[in-house]
């Protein structure tokens, strides 16, 4: 099974983002905390495209692609702006006290923690960004 | 998201439902920043309706904790549903939010 979504940069778009992952999860009757988790996965990686992505104001257009299979959800973004490798990021230390814990860097860290399997391309001027998790 | 506020001996009780989000994270900050200034000190925050949080929602709940810690004050968390724990705890902020089960616990 496969599902294609396109947005556009513009962080209203993740109202609609959430609503077809909702969608889909209920057509692939994916537990609720996988859809829960598939949603913050895309939020976070979404946000920081259109947050970090473009140094013009024109409209860009981001493609999320999802499929299912017996035990896998593959969930893949891409996308034009620039070059950003969230594998490269440095994890966010999680034992710091209150006074110096810092928010930076979590959703990336999200990511990594929740999904399996991730591999980052770029291909001519796209990032492709690729996801696996098993269904449980 | 819908935010509600209420007196609760000397706690004020915030109670959070719905999604907490990059697209909604500013309304909260606003009214919790609002509460602090105007010198509530001593925050529980009801999440036993919030089903979705992501880093933006960490980073407000973050926030507010160092603001009213540096204050003297207590910034306390109650009611997580299953989903939203399983975040914190990776984030790591079971470790430096206090998280009760229930309400009563966290006013007491």
């Amino acid at each position: 099974m496969e599902k294609h979504l396109s947005i556009v940069n513009q962080l209203a778009q993740l109202d609609e983002l959430a609503m077809a992952i909702e969608g889909i999860s209920e057509e692939w009757e994916l537990p609720m905390s996988l859809s829960m988790n598939l949603n913050l996965v895309l939020e976070e990686l979404v946000t920081n495209i259109i947050f970090y992505g473009y140094e013009d104001t024109s409209e860009h257009q981001i493609d999320i692609r999802l499929e299912k299979n017996d035990h896998l959800i593959m969930m893949q973004i891409e996308d034009d702006a620039k070059e950003f490798n969230p594998l490269l990021m440095a994890e966010p230390n999680i034992e710091n006290s209150i006074e110096d814990r810092k928010i930076g860097g979590l959703g990336i860290f999200f990511v990594r923690k929740i999904m399996e399997e991730v591999t980052y391309k770029r291909d001519g001027n796209k990032n492709i960004l690729t996801m696996t998790k098993s269904i449980e | 998201m819908e935010v509600t506020d209420v007196k609760k001996g000397e706690f004020l009780v915030i109670n959070i439902s719905g999604r907490l989000d990059t697209s909604n994270y500013g309304e909260l900050e606003k009214k919790l920043i609002g509460f602090i200034e105007s010198g509530d000190k001593k925050i529980a925050v009801d999440c036993s309706g919030l089903n979705y949080i992501s880093s933006s929602g960490l980073r407000v709940l973050l926030m507010a904790l160092k603001k009213i810690t540096a204050a003297g004050g207590k910034f306390h968390l109650c009611c997580l549903q299953d989903n939203i724990r399983e975040i914190f705890e990776i984030a790591g902020f079971t470790s430096i939010f206090r998280v009760f089960n229930t309400l009563d616990e966290a006013i007491a």
